[in-house]
């Protein structure tokens, strides 16, 4: 008859049938599934008629056409029984199984969010090709930078062969270095957005990072002077139904300077930085060919190189000194340090930038891998006690199983078949918590989120690892729960059972025991561990820095045009300003810094950050002398910015009683600048408290000034805000009117530490919380248990509290023993922590103190409300039954 | 016992085997359960029940030619046997005899308190 072609089905469900099916049904079976698949080809699309065939394929994996098992196999229905026995108890003792269930579920969420949370902050920068080839050059000296020379880059890649790739970078900069917002231009459209996160870089970018190039062509995208790379996104701002390639944009006020010459994937989360666009470094070099920024003695770039897979890095990272001084005509003691090796480059491996690397001049924020390390262990000890409390609630009921396992062996059952049906049992408690907490997963993504400040995402719960590792966290622990009452009530005597056994004979109470010890333990770490924490941040939040920072308003200067005398006029008018000043940097922001000496010692060189300050900056953030004076615009040699004002820590290092009226260089660059001392400072924390103070040069000097601070009046701020900003826009027109608060933008900085603190408050109520459960499901098991006990003592005279007491003393016993071993623990673990912060609250003694006894008043307090009902109750109740 | 009795589905089955005779196989009668009864089913589902029929006893089988449109794969085509026959009819009377003696009254009181 005709012999059309028949559609092929898909051959996976095919071959999954081939391989469980019966092999005397296979036959009749595929052939009907061809058959059917042919006519659903007819009338369907063919994705349909795959859905179609993917379903009646797997509507055969039924007992009837399984290898193995038949319908009354006895395996089936040995199941069928396991699960009805396991529904029966499990629902009998609905507050058991509540307690277990919950104490999983949270268990298993919080540890979910851990792990999805450690996976996305470890796998940062590991998406480029050889990611783990890929380093970046930092300069280490005694204030650490990850910014080097720009020719760098390049001179390494063709003097070194085992260097494949190098690239040079920089963020477009703004005055005083802010990282700045550029308005890009589509002029043919009529699009004009600021766009942040430009960069400059060499032409060799792609080369060393892997960036998929949806348009244009990687290798020779930033080659040619004004072309320009955008990331996805951008590119759909301007160009929403267009290819942009060969399109131009104007850059600021230059209009349609740059040509679009690609478009690549948006860079992904986990990256150490970001860019929006990235503009080729000729573009620079074609506008001013001598920068000096461009050169080999500023240190404002960053290089990063990809070296030949299994170079050695090391020896490459100790042949850079005898290097680079090919280049560098540095003389002196820098020269030699340089040589000793006790300052040097360092080759940072990109993938451990974000969590290891927090020097000056990050790309972003970093974060730092001490905080992963206690999320992790929190998340460790939740899950670890409330696999206790599984274990521990799981066995105790055991006790009440006896009877059914002693039938169950006199029937005949194997040891083997017992021990499965214990295991079934917990492992079917253990998946349940898995699925709903799965479900809690999702419900709770965004208020993770918003508590931490993360970026988890529900649905990579689905990843094969998360998935993984999340199946065999529950299987260890519904196994870990099943171990004991198998192998323990296995090995008892049917006989003996049945004959009647006390229950409170049963033992395993001093594992149980033991085990909630553990858990105790671990909470003690956890609310000791917590309580630090918060005492160190609180105490970095109220240290006093040696400079006011209430009521401080913060306005940009974006101009290069020296306006702050205007906008001080303007701004000192209003009656809700008390006083203004203007600087270039802004306490705990990023500074820049050079080398200063002084005329009688040069051989001593001292790296100082500057900060260029008018005479009105010392009174505003409430400076205070330690000798000397402050400047004074009045006096010619002040205004022109050759008096300078030193911290004690710069006249420290420079080792001089008295240096006021002392002659000083400052090395600014190719120019020397020089000056005479007329005050010191004293000491002020003008970075984050997270290093040490670093000697310090002001001066005054107009030009660089890029702040107003403004000192206001808390109560007319409504007022006094747009008042500011409508003299600002006046002044200039075609910027923006950004302020912010002085202090919100240091406790910015502490904004880690604030973030850890939350989570592992949350973490500790959890922990607690699962430990004086787990405790109440064993408590009230043991007085039930005891109940005998307790009536014939109260007969014999026994009042309320001494019964108390009695039930009480073992568990206290037991957290006393935990406070032995917790305490040092935390000690021990919490110093190291400590030891990140230059200033540090040492632990105090007291906080241990009071976490035993709040620890000991919960155990106590806990106990004592499920025991009072048995010990109050008649003790002819109690014996009344037998 | 529990063996020989006809459930619901399986009797369906059953009768559209009949129906077919002497073509019926598992996809022939799925498509005549769907035109009849306008009942989705899988074809798994067939196949389950013409198992469980023909260990009952109440079909037997034989393997047919090798057809083109089915791969090249052999149908097993079903009769049924003196059993199903029996079970049927067993059923068929029943059904029969039980609506047989339903009083009057009970349909008409049915009929009035419907409208």
């Amino acid at each position: 008859m005709d012999f059309k072609p028949t559609y092929q089905p898909p051959g996976l469900p095919r071959k999954i049938l081939g391989l469980v099916c019966k092999p005397d049904l296979l036959e009749e079976i595929e052939g009907d599934l061809w058959e059917h698949y042919q006519i659903l080809c007819e009338e369907r699309p063919q994705w349909k008629a795959k859905l179609g065939y993917w379903f009646h394929t797997f509507h055969f994996l039924r007992p009837f056409a399984i290898k193995g098992i038949g319908q009354h196999s006895n395996s089936i229905i040995m199941y069928k029984s396991y699960f009805k026995f396991a529904m029966r108890h499990m629902w009998r003792q609905k507050m058991h199984t509540g307690f277990n269930l919950i104490g999983l579920i949270l268990a298993f969420v919080v540890c979910t969010f851990i792990f999805l949370h450690l996976r996305s902050e470890l796998s940062y920068d590991n998406f480029h090709d050889h990611s783990e080839d890929i380093y970046r050059v930092a300069w280490m000296n005694e204030n650490p930078q990850t910014r080097t020379p720009h020719p760098m880059a390049q001179a390494m890649a063709t003097d070194f062969p085992e260097v494949q790739a190098a690239v040079s970078l920089s963020p477009i900069y703004g005055p005083g270095l802010t990282r700045q917002t550029i308005q890009i231009t589509n002029e043919e459209n009529n699009i004009a957005l600021e766009e942040p996160d430009g960069f400059f870089a060499d032409s060799t970018f792609f080369d060393v990072f892997s960036f998929e190039f949806l348009e244009g062509n990687a290798k020779t995208a930033l080659k040619e002077p004004n072309g320009i790379v955008m990331a996805k996104s951008m590119a759909n701002r301007y160009f929403p139904d267009e290819s942009p390639i060969g399109k131009r944009l104007s850059f600021g006020p230059n209009t349609n300077m740059l040509e679009v010459v690609g478009v690549v994937e948006d860079v992904p989360e986990n990256a150490h930085f970001h860019f929006n666009f990235i503009i080729s470094y000729v573009t620079l070099k074609s506008f001013n060919f001598n920068d000096p920024w461009m050169s080999w003695a500023d240190f404002g770039h960053f290089n990063y190189i990809k070296v030949q897979h299994g170079s050695d890095v090391a020896a490459l990272d100790n042949k850079i000194p005898e290097w680079i001084l090919t280049y560098l005509d540095w003389t002196g003691g820098s020269r030699e340090s340089l040589l000793d090796r006790s300052i040097g480059f360092e080759l940072q491996p990109i993938e451990s930038i974000h969590l290891h690397s927090n020097i000056r001049w990050e790309l972003e924020s970093n974060s730092s891998f001490t905080y992963l390390l206690i999320y992790g262990i929190s998340g460790l000890f939740i899950l670890l006690i409330s696999i206790i409390n599984f274990v521990n609630l799981t066995t105790a009921r055991s006790a009440e199983r006896l009877k059914e396992v002693g039938v169950k062996k006199t029937l005949g059952a194997y040891k083997s078949q017992l021990l499965g049906q214990f295991v079934f049992e917990s492992l079917l408690s253990a998946y349940l918590a898995l699925a709903i907490s799965f479900g809690l997963v999702y419900l709770l993504e965004l208020p993770f989120n918003e508590l931490v400040t993360g970026r988890v995402h529900a649905q990579d719960l689905w990843q094969a690892k998360t998935l993984l590792f999340l199946i065999s966290v529950a299987t260890v622990t519904g196994l870990l729960a099943a171990i004991y009452p198998a192998l323990y009530l296995n090995a008892l005597n049917p006989g003996q059972i049945l004959k009647g056994m006390n229950p409170k004979k049963l033992g395993g109470s001093f594992i149980r025991n033991g085990l909630l010890g553990i858990q105790f333990i671990a909470a003690i770490i956890m609310i000791s561990g917590s309580l630090i924490i918060k005492n160190q941040i609180t105490f970095l939040k109220n240290k006093d820095l040696g400079f006011r920072q209430d009521n401080l308003v913060i306005v940009d200067l974006e101009d290069f045009e020296n306006k702050s005398e205007l906008v001080k006029a303007a701004f000192s008018q209003f009656s809700g300003v008390s006083d203004v000043a203007a600087v270039s940097n802004v306490p705990g922001g990023q500074f820049n810094q050079h080398k200063i000496y002084l005329e009688s010692d040069q051989t001593n060189q001292v790296d100082a950050s500057e900060m260029f300050i008018d005479d009105d900056a010392a009174r505003v953030l409430g400076l205070e002398l330690a000798s000397g004076r402050f400047l004074n615009q009045e006096f010619a040699q002040d205004s022109s910015g050759l008096s300078f004002l030193i911290n004690e820590e710069a006249a420290q290092a420079f080792g001089v009683e008295d240096p006021i009226g002392a002659v000083m260089f400052w090395v600014d660059n190719e120019n020397l600048v020089k000056g005479t001392i007329v005050g010191v400072v004293k000491n002020f924390h003008f970075k984050s408290l997270h290093v040490p103070i670093q000697p310090l040069i002001m001066m005054i000097s107009p030009r660089n000034f890029n702040y107003i601070i403004t000192n206001v009046n808390a109560q007319n701020l409504t007022a006094t805000i747009p008042q500011m900003q409508a003299s600002f826009t006046e002044i200039y027109p075609e910027d923006q009117f950004d302020y912010r608060f002085l202090d919100t933008e240091i406790s910015e900085l502490y904004h880690e530490e604030s973030r850890t603190l939350k989570l592992t408050s949350v973490l500790t109520a959890i922990s607690i919380f699962l430990s004086i459960a787990g405790l109440i499901g064993i408590v009230s098991i043991a007085i039930k248990q005891r109940v005998k006990e307790i009536g014939i003592r109260k007969i014999l005279g026994a009042s309320i509290r001494q019964i108390l007491w009695l039930v009480n003393l073992r568990y206290l016993i037991v957290s006393g023993i935990a406070m032995l071993v917790a305490i040092p623990v935390s000690y021990i673990f919490m110093n190291q922590w400590l030891e990140n912060f230059t200033y540090q609250q040492g632990i105090n003694p007291m906080l241990f103190v009071i976490s035993a006894l709040l620890l000991a008043a919960l155990i106590l307090a806990t106990i004592s409300l499920i025991s009072i009902k048995a010990v109050k109750s008649s003790p002819a109740d109690a014996l009344r039954h037998e | 016992m529990k063996g020989t009795q006809l459930g619901e589905f399986e009797e369906l089955v059953l009768l559209i085997v009949g129906v077919l005779y002497p073509d019926a196989y598992g996809l022939s009668i799925r498509e005549e359960i769907i035109n009849q009864t306008k009942r989705k089913v899988a074809i798994g589902a067939v196949h389950s029940a013409l198992s469980r029929l023909q260990d009952k006893g109440f079909l037997e089988s034989k393997l047919d030619e090798a057809t083109h449109e089915r791969g090249g794969r052999r149908k097993r085509l079903f009769a049924i046997t003196v059993l199903g026959k029996r079970a049927l009819e067993k059923n068929h009377e029943l059904r029969n005899n039980l609506f047989n003696q339903i009083p009057e009254l009970a349909l008409k009181g049915l009929n009035l308190s419907g409208l």
